[in-house]
């Protein structure tokens, strides 16, 4: 194995010469990316809470969006959903302190997750304006699945959580210098599918519907 | 799959004489055309970026080695184990033998071009593992028993009729209806259950990112996701040049690259991995692989194919493609169609089997204006052509008439009595009529049209009598 890397890294060196040092190439990297507003989409005069709802609500994210003061409105609004998407009142409740504490009221609550799972609620660690997306850190009380097998995803998203790019995101989780959790998971919307003929269609694999909760004061 | 590009003229034959396939390449390259230019328009910043992209991509390349070694120990530090593959033969048997030693007896596969490049489902089949593929596209190709036609829609060539067809036939509750939804409906609940169950999770990778040892997906369905996570090992199989500095630079690729596949400013999923799960994660893989292949990549380096190391996969060179589009992907014979695969293919092979695709094409630079990192697609065909003419692979008949060309255009004099005394003589073949029906030599393009009747002198002629005004 070792003598596949050394060809694969003899052979580029007889490609591309004498490797050049470290902080050259590290000077020229950062520089290809100094002024990241020239590369992407721009958005003066609108703030992050109503970008993020334009695009998370927009005909391609399909998201819906509801609003709450603080996390203690959270179960009401979750069984307002399910009654309004006539499903019974079970969740599967991603095992975060912040929602386990909550008086779940007449909602049945439990924190597996399975194939068929009609409604999973969690908390996003950050969101995105530019995009509308919701993004999760996987860890012991955040379970990566949870986010992909059920029909009906509902987020919870405090709006200090609304970065304003894709970048901004990145430098939250530290980058290049921190240690990274298994999975960093940027989910724009319901799952899609344009395999057959082109045509968009929801629910292929993950879920069909996507309902997030704004919290003003999480 | 087994490359047959040396066959490409009998497939075009036969593409071309099937009106089903017709209507499928003009319902999906029509809306995808669409589609992207919208979401073009729509991005002031496009050029901007793109322009990025192929610097970012450019000054990768040209440290390609120091990217690599600093991606290997990040990913080593974060758990993952890395291997190294020259040929597809090396990195599928680095595959196999870890399925072998993990027992494995099903994988469950989210489609990647590098996947295929290697043969992997072969690869797999030969080892006594059965394959899942997790894609919609993919498992409808899987039922069929079809290549791929398109890198990023693989099932392009089929309609959603031949799609109910094949599922009423293959799924175990199929739908009554011949609906798209509910064809998904049916892969759904079909696959649902093989994803909690697979011992192996096999993906490709769209990005590598240097500075953190990550491995990125982007997917529309959630598959990757779902293939990756509830298996105990998960398994990348990934080319060498999807190597990009940092998470930063990985989002220039982002905004691009969902805008030229698919017409959107983002796809569903993007999820960044980092080695096995960690201690204490409630779902992830036990043990991660990354399977990091070669396989012409560093022999490309070295001479005029390096910008095509840029590609990123988003086959919006295929989707505007005239020719594609009338013969779809199957036609050329390999694992990439289109104009990226036809500067690829000759590349990872020979240049005599892969003689014909280089030359289908018209040389419109329609490929390389929508291409988001910029590559001179046309430019590199034409260097091909010129190399298999140096080859001598070129018939007798084009290099005896290349030869009297060239001798007669270096004789600007004589070149002009020439093409003035054919010109004349076209005019009194054609009789006036205005069209020429046939002409001696030339039935193979008279068979289909007609030639119009020349004007009144050749360029130089009418330009000298201008003038002389
Ligand atoms: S050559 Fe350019 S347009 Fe074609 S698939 Fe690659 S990146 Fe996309």
């Amino acid at each position: 194995m070792s003598t596949a890397r050394d060809a694969i890294f003899q052979a580029i060196s007889t490609a591309n010469g004498a490797p050049r040092d470290a902080d050259t190439i590290a000077a020229e990297a950062m520089a290809l990316i100094a002024t990241p507003d020239v590369l992407r989409p721009g958005f003066t005069g609108q703030d992050n809470l109503d970008r993020f709802i334009e695009k998370a609500t927009s005909e391609r994210v399909t998201a819906t969006v509801s609003h709450a003061a603080t996390l203690a409105e959270v179960p009401g609004q979750v069984a307002d959903y399910l009654t309004r998407v006539g499903l019974g009142a079970q969740i599967a409740l991603q095992p975060r302190a912040a929602l386990r504490d909550l008086d779940w009221g007449s909602v049945s609550v439990h924190h597996t997750v399975d194939a068929n799972e009609p409604v999973a609620v969690s908390i996003a660690d950050l969101a995105v304006a530019e995009t509308g997306s919701v993004v999760f850190l996987s860890g012991p009380d955040a379970p990566v699945l949870l986010t992909f097998l059920p029909l009906h995803h509902v987020v919870v998203v405090g709006q200090g959580q609304i970065r304003r790019h894709l970048e901004d995101v990145f430098e939250f989780v530290g980058a290049g210098q921190a240690s990274q959790p298994r999975n960093l998971n940027i989910v724009t919307g319901t799952s899609g599918t344009a395999d057959i003929e082109a045509k968009n269609i929801r629910g292929a694999h993950g879920p069909r519907f996507m309902h997030i909760i704004c919290v003003a004061d999480l | 799959m087994k490359q047959t590009s040396e066959h490409f003229k009998a497939h075009v034959t036969a593409a071309l004489a099937d009106p089903t396939l017709k209507i499928a390449l003009n319902r999906t390259t029509t809306l995808l055309r669409e589609r992207r230019a919208q979401v073009i328009a729509d991005f002031g910043e496009y050029a901007a970026a793109r322009e990025a992209a192929q610097k970012i991509k450019d000054h990768t390349l040209d440290n390609l080695a120091h990217y690599l070694a600093m991606f290997e120990a990040n990913a080593v530090a974060s758990g993952a184990q890395v291997h190294w593959a020259r040929t597809p033969k090396e990195a599928t048997d680095i595959v196999t033998a870890i399925c072998k030693a993990e027992g494995a007896r099903s994988a469950t596969r989210v489609k990647s071009m590098l996947g295929e490049e290697i043969g992997i489902g072969e690869a797999l089949a030969a080892a006594g593992v059965e394959r899942i593929e997790t894609d919609l596209a993919e498992h409808i190709i899987q039922l069929a028993g079809d290549p791929p036609s398109h890198i990023v829609m693989p099932a392009m060539h089929k309609t959603h009729e031949q799609v109910a067809e094949l599922f009423r036939e293959k799924h175990a509750q199929p739908s009554n209806s011949d609906e798209i939804a509910a064809l998904v409906e049916s892969a759904r609940r079909e696959l649902r259950p093989k994803f909690l169950n697979a011992d192996i999770g096999i993906s490709g990778a769209n990005f590598l990112i240097a500075d953190t040892g990550s491995i990125v997906t982007v997917t529309n369905e959630g598959n990757a996701e779902l293939t990756t996570t509830p298996p105990k090992t998960h398994i990348v199989t990934v080319g060498i040049e999807k190597i990009v500095p940092s998470m930063a630079h990985a989002t220039v690729f982002l905004r691009l690259l969902s805008r030229a596949a698919i017409g959107a400013e983002i796809t569903q999923y993007t999820t960044f991995y980092n080695g096995p799960k960690r201690a204490g994660d409630a779902d992830g893989p036990e043990t991660m692989h990354i399977v990091l292949v070669d396989n012409h990549r560093t022999e490309m380096l070295g001479q005029f194919l390096r910008p095509m190391l840029r590609c990123i996969r988003c086959g919006a060179c295929m989707n505007h493609c005239p020719v594609y589009a009338a013969v779809g992907g199957h036609a050329y014979g390999a694992v990439y169609p289109g104009p990226m695969g036809s500067v690829l293919t000759p590349a990872m092979s020979d240049l005599k089997s892969t003689k014909d695709l280089p030359n289908a094409c018209t040389l419109n630079g329609r490929c390389n204006e929508v291409c988001p990192v910029n590559i001179p697609l046309p430019d590199m065909l034409r260097s091909l052509r010129a190399r298999q003419h140096q080859a001598g692979l070129t018939s007798g008949m084009t290099r005896g008439g290349l030869a009297v060309w060239g001798w007669l255009a270096r004789r600007p004099g004589l070149y002009r009595r020439a093409t003035g005394l054919a010109m004349f003589a076209m005019r009194v073949w054609s009789m006036n009529r205005g069209r020429i029906r046939r002409f001696p030599m030339a039935g193979n393009w008279t068979r289909h049209r007609d030639l119009p009747q020349p004007e009144l002198g050749t360029f130089m002629q009418q330009y000298n009598r201008r003038s002389r005004k």
